[in-house]
């Protein structure tokens, strides 16, 4: 009950928060985050990085390495991603649940999109959590192969929890493979279609003609983060995991000098750049 | 504060603009509706409404103009002075229409446009698209919704009026029904305002909305109030024929252009637009130079009727002519014309903007109603007109009261005391043939102008040494307990097994209304109502033995309609026995066997009395005010025309 | 400006398809009419079937009144009559409004042979199922004036004496407006919203989504000189709960409005002006 007066008391402020957060920080992250992973591919294109063996892993190594030689991560983490995305899943629950979709009757495209903006919240919610405890705090009891990722071998342990450990995939890895695409496939689709509604909410867009033309700015971004996002899982759940070990130990031993890591934050299970 | 209470019956911009007159003034009022009130008829007016304005003014139209074509269009009828305060009053009621914010249509300056309207040289009608009375009825239904929310106005909403407290020779409240729950109920009141509208569901079909049965004013005739000009309906010369209602093709498709035509060779199979100019009679212009498509709609309708019914011209052979915008740009059409065409396109698929409609008369609003006084104002053009201290007249239009004496506590008021009909209900205004665009303006003023009269009745008159909530409740529960019992007896009938043909409520509800429209409508001739009149008895002995097809307790519909029929066929009564009695033609009444205006005997008002013991009607012909302007032929500078068509051996006596 | 030449793609999907099963229908054909009945508020729903004779231009009104005139289901069984609700008959009122066919809209529009063009087809109706039921097809639209009333939809004026004339307008504002204006407060709008939903507790009504309509009709009088009096009350009423922010972007209200208003248009005015009320609020405090 006081709750619920809470909520609307603060109704207009709690809303627009909810929407700023989708954008930023999550949404910027999002976008981040997705260029950083999706490093696996576009890194082989980076040809001062194939000396070291596989340019994708070199590359991806050397941004996870950027972002933990950020000073104050765990701040970052904690009041830039952590708290930002548990207010908007709790809020965006809470909000959802006022809907009750209807497409069998309307099956209008924007229709859709309401209805898939709902799910892809709630399966969105379950999958950070996932990949969060995963790969963050270390929860590989829910790792096929049990893999604890780590960011000075940052390609290597995400192939492997990808593919189920370091034999190729096997069909635990196809299942975790499978539910990372499905996963960042929403994300990117509740970004981009939040983008769309939130033009309308704040009142950028009014015109229909508007709509439709940052509806079209807005599938653009959609593809290019799909893209992006693809390309990181389907990179890494192909990637050789022996080949890029032996890339991963050739920068630590090699030209490249040992990663900086940030005060406070305990070695090899820190990164919000890489794999996350 | 005072205890005083007002009851407004119907929701319809009569209504709701005395609920805002009498709550303005401080009196809380109860206002019942069948519907929620925005959705009442009002909503169906298309065309537009009247008003003298500036630019008309200027090219020498005035108040006085206005109220000359209102008395000439209603062929000399309507007591003359109310009319004349109508007029008067016109600008000032768009004014405040403006300023509630309507959306009238704007010239390029930004101020209200113009459009031309039947029976009138000058463009004086004032529209919001082509739902003007849409327009108006949501207008006033928020301003009323802003006092509802200031606890001035209370509604009840899905209320039906059964029959009015009379007692002590003064109204005193109402008993109605919640038409969910079933309850009935009395109300208290120091004064009752009847807006209940029209009667076109008597004739069945009509232009009318489903809700228009008459009942609650069939309720006041029954219980002793005096019914003026029944005979008065009006036929609205073009409607699209369908199988649910006949829908209005408003006067404004004229206005803004529009032709009524036929082929020159009967049942002429060729599509329209194959027909050339030379082969196409357009029997109104060539009839009517002067006025050509916007004659007046009782004209309008005889001259459609003679050219189908009489002359077999008709569209394919069939009842129906073409009105054709055809030679008009689209985009404009749109834009003045949208929601009418689009109305045409919906309920018959055909774009009137490439194809010519194709309509025929119906039913559309009844000029008669529920009998009304007023108090004659200061205007006589007999005298010098009074001046003003300054010595010099006041300009006429301006001026208030010229017409009716504002706020005499009977304008409008029944001969019951303390019962008042406004708008369409009353008879007053429109005399023989109401004009077009101008019945928007007679509701509305009836509830700015004689609303005053209301709140001076409640507070100088008997309710203010005896209001209505210190009289026994005895009063009040007989005519419940009498309620109670008419709905007992009507839903007793469903155990007595189905009805059939002879005493189905929908069937006999029919039958009224097919007879109706073929014996009181454009032509109507002595024999042809006597046969009606048998009818009619006929109709009210199966009445009396109707069976009902539900006996729920609870949101009962068929027993609603079914005690509504027995209050039409009263109307229906005196709606008959008014044609017969009016041995004239004049207006909307037309008859051949007298097809001349008798002002010597009948211009004068039909008064419909209820014999509550015999349950008889009576028509009295009682003399009106006729001060202010003398009558004079009503051609419309009418000039005689061949179709050039072969005319059918059979040409009927109407020409 | 709403023509045929001028309907918006999904209106003019719709009636494409209406004339061509137009131009097929049979007229004198048979057709079933089923529809969902409710002897009144907590009675149970059940189905049933009517079989009526179409003739052309008939439409739902035209059966609901054949039934009404011979309550026989199709299986020869008696039954009472059905209860609907309606008015003008010319979609002007609003009245008549039902689900047909499980999408929502006016009844009397609603013409057999676009939807029912075969011998032996059947049409459904159901009453809309975001309001009360008060009996068969007929719903309680209270709440849906109730909450024109949280968006103060009026303009403020002095008293209903002549006080000279209104404000001027452009023709382009006023084409604006008047659009906008006929809302007849049907309810498409609310029946076809995801975010709103029956709510049978009178005291929450004035928390819960308020509707496209409303939000339409704040946006109408916000535009009137007069009118935008009460802009600030009618924007804080849209900023509290239930206001626009509940609004889900699902778009279907437009896509129903049989009216053609731009409703989702109107939710981006009002959501720019709750905007920059806010921005404004938060630096001057008023």
């Amino acid at each position: 009950m006081a709750s619920t007066l809470l909520l609307e008391r603060h109704h207009f402020l709690l809303r627009r928060l909810h929407s700023l957060t989708g954008i930023a920080p999550i949404g910027v992250f999002l976008c981040v985050h997705l260029l950083t992973n999706a490093s696996i591919v576009w890194g082989l294109l980076n040809k001062s990085k194939a000396e070291h063996g596989h340019a994708g892993v070199a590359t991806f190594q050397h941004e996870v390495d950027f972002i933990h030689s950020l000073p104050f991560l765990i701040i970052i983490e904690v009041f830039g991603l952590w708290l930002p995305i548990a207010f908007h899943s709790i809020l965006g629950i809470y909000y959802a649940r006022s809907g009750r979709a209807n497409t069998s009757r309307y099956a209008y495209q924007a229709n859709w999109r309401y209805t898939l903006q709902r799910i892809s919240g709630y399966v969105g919610v379950l999958f950070v959590f996932y990949h969060v405890a995963t790969l963050r705090w270390g929860w590989t009891f829910l790792v096929p192969g049990g893999t604890k990722w780590s960011a000075e071998a940052a390609a290597s342990t995400m192939a492997m929890v990808l593919q189920g450990g370091d034999t190729g995939l096997t069909a635990a890895g196809v299942v975790v493979s499978l539910a990372y695409m499905i996963g960042v496939s929403l994300l990117v689709f509740h970004l981009a279609n939040g983008l769309w509604t939130a033009a309308i909410t704040w009142g950028l867009t009014i015109s229909v003609a508007a709509q439709k033309r940052w509806g079209q700015v807005c599938a653009a971004l959609g593809v290019g983060l799909m893209l992006l996002a693809w390309s990181a899982v389907i990179g890494f759940a192909t990637l050789d995991v022996k080949e890029a070990r032996g890339t991963e130990q050739m920068l630590r031993s090699g030209h490249a000098p040992p990663p900086q890591v940030a005060e406070g934050a305990p070695t090899g299970t820190t990164s919000i750049g890489g794999g996350h | 504060m005072s205890q005083h209470r007002v009851i407004v019956v119907g929701g319809g911009l009569a209504g709701l603009a005395a609920s805002v007159r009498v709550a303005e003034a401080g009196l809380p009022v109860d206002l019942f509706s069948l519907v929620p009130v925005k959705r009442s008829h009002s909503v169906c007016a298309q065309g537009g409404i009247n008003a003298c304005n500036e630019v008309a003014r200027q090219q020498g139209y005035s108040e006085y103009e206005h109220f000359d074509e209102t008395i000439y269009g209603g062929d000399f009828l309507a007591d003359q002075h109310p009319v004349l305060e109508m007029a008067n009053w016109a600008p000032k009621i768009i004014d405040l229409l403006d300023r509630m914010g309507v959306p009238f249509n704007r010239t390029a300056e930004g101020k209200r446009d113009l459009r031309l309207f039947g029976g009138s040289l000058f463009k004086r009608t004032h529209f919001a698209g082509a739902t003007t009375g849409q327009q108006l009825i949501y207008a006033l239904d928020e301003q009323t919704r802003r006092y509802e929310s200031e606890g001035k106005v209370t509604k009840y909403e899905y209320w039906e009026f059964l029959w009015p407290i009379i007692e002590e020779g003064r109204c005193v409240g109402i008993v109605a029904q919640d038409m969910r729950t079933m309850q009935v109920r009395a109300f208290r009141a120091d004064a009752v305002i009847m807006a209940t509208g029209g009667c076109g569901l008597v004739f069945g079909k009509s232009t009318n909305s489903i809700i228009c049965n008459g009942a609650a004013a069939a309720r006041c005739y029954q219980a002793g109030v005096w019914y003026g000009n029944p005979e008065m309906i009006q036929v609205h010369p073009t409607a699209i024929p369908g199988a649910d209602k006949l829908r209005l093709m408003s006067e404004s498709a004229r206005g803004e252009g529009g032709r009524v035509w036929v082929p020159r060779k009967p049942g002429d199979t060729r599509a329209p637009r194959d027909i050339p100019e030379a082969e196409r009679f357009y029997f109104l212009e060539e009839k009517y130079p002067a006025y050509g498509n916007i004659v007046p709609r009782d004209i309008a309708t005889r001259e459609i009727f003679d050219i189908c019914v009489n002359q077999g011209m008709g569209v394919s052979g069939e009842n129906q002519v073409y009105l054709d915008l055809t030679h008009k740009d689209p985009e404009y059409l749109t834009k003045k014309l949208g929601g009418i065409l689009e109305i045409y396109e919906k309920f018959v698929g055909v774009d009137p903007r490439h194809e010519p409609m194709k309509i025929f008369p119906a039913v559309h609003y009844s000029m008669g109603g529920l009998w009304t006084q007023f108090t004659k104002g200061s205007y006589n053009p007999a005298e010098p007109r009074p001046k003003h201290k300054s010595g010099s007249p006041a300009p006429l239009g301006a001026e208030v009261g010229l017409g009716m004496q504002l706020g005499a506590i009977n304008n409008m008021m029944t001969n019951v005391k303390g019962l008042y009909a406004f708008g369409e209900v009353n008879f007053a205004y429109h005399g023989a043939n109401r004009l077009g665009a101008n019945a928007l303006l007679s509701c509305i003023f009836d509830g700015l102008f004689c609303g005053v009269s209301v709140v001076n009745y409640v507070r100088n008159d008997a309710p203010s040494k005896n209001p209505a909530s210190d009289m026994p409740a005895s009063a009040f529960d007989r005519v419940v307990e009498q309620e109670n019992q008419k709905g007992q007896r009507l839903l007793a009938t469903v155990g007595q097994g189905s009805a059939d043909a002879a005493t189905n409520p929908y069937i006999i509800g029919k039958e009224l209304g097919d007879e109706m429209t073929a014996a009181c409508t454009v032509v109507r001739t002595e024999p042809r109502l006597e046969q009606c009149l048998k009818k009619l008895g006929e109709l009210k002995d199966r009445y009396a033995r109707v069976r009902l097809p539900d006996d729920a307790p609870w949101s009962n519909q068929s027993f609603t309609y079914a005690r509504a029929v027995g209050d039409m066929l009263a109307i229906a009564d005196a709606v008959a026995l008014g044609s017969k009695g009016r041995k004239e033609s004049r207006g909307a009444h037309y008859r051949p066997d007298f097809p001349d205006r008798d002002d010597a005997n009948f211009m004068k008002s039909s008064v419909a009395r209820f014999d509550a013991a015999t349950r008889s009607t009576t028509v009295a012909f009682e003399p009106i005010d006729a001060s202010l302007i003398l009558p004079t032929a009503r051609t419309y500078g009418k000039k005689d025309v061949d179709s050039g068509a072969k005319k059918p051996a059979m040409a009927g006596a109407a020409s | 400006m709403t023509t045929a030449t001028h309907l918006p793609p999904h209106a003019a999907e719709a009636a494409r398809i209406a004339a061509a099963n137009r131009a097929r229908a049979v007229p004198g054909r048979k057709v079933y009419v089923k529809v969902l009945r409710c002897d009144g508020p907590g009675k149970p729903s059940r189905w049933e079937t009517f079989q009526v004779t179409v003739e052309r231009g008939s439409n739902v009104i035209s059966m609901l009144q054949q039934i009404a005139a011979s309550p026989v289901t199709a299986d020869g069984r008696k039954t009472t009559p059905v209860v609907w609700d309606s008015g003008c008959l010319e979609e002007v009122c609003g009245a008549c409004t039902m689900v047909i066919n499980g999408k929502v809209r006016q009844s009397c529009s609603c013409l057999i042979d676009d939807y029912a063009p075969a011998e032996g087809d059947t049409i459904t109706l159901e009453p809309m199922s975001k309001f009360p039921v008060v009996r068969d097809l007929w719903v309680d639209r209270s709440r849906l004036f109730h909450n024109l009333k949280r968006v103060k939809a009026w303009v403020p004026i002095d008293g209903t004496y002549s006080l000279g004339s209104g404000p001027t307008e452009s023709p382009e504002s006023q084409e604006q407006r008047y659009v906008m204006s006929t809302c007849m407060s049907c309810g498409c709008c609310l029946e076809a919203c995801p975010q709103f939903n029956i709510e049978p507790d009178q005291s929450a009504w004035d928390t819960s989504f308020v509707g496209a309509h409303a939000i339409n009709q704040a946006r109408l009088f916000n535009e009137h000189e007069t009118g935008k009096r009460l802009k600030a009350e009618r924007l804080d009423a849209l900023m509290s709960a239930g206001g626009i922010n509940d609004c889900g972007n699902a778009q279907n209200c437009a896509k129903v409005c049989p009216k053609l208003i731009p409703l989702t248009e109107s939710i981006g005015v009002i959501g720019r002006a709750v905007t920059i009320r806010a921005v404004a609020k938060f630096f001057s405090g008023r």
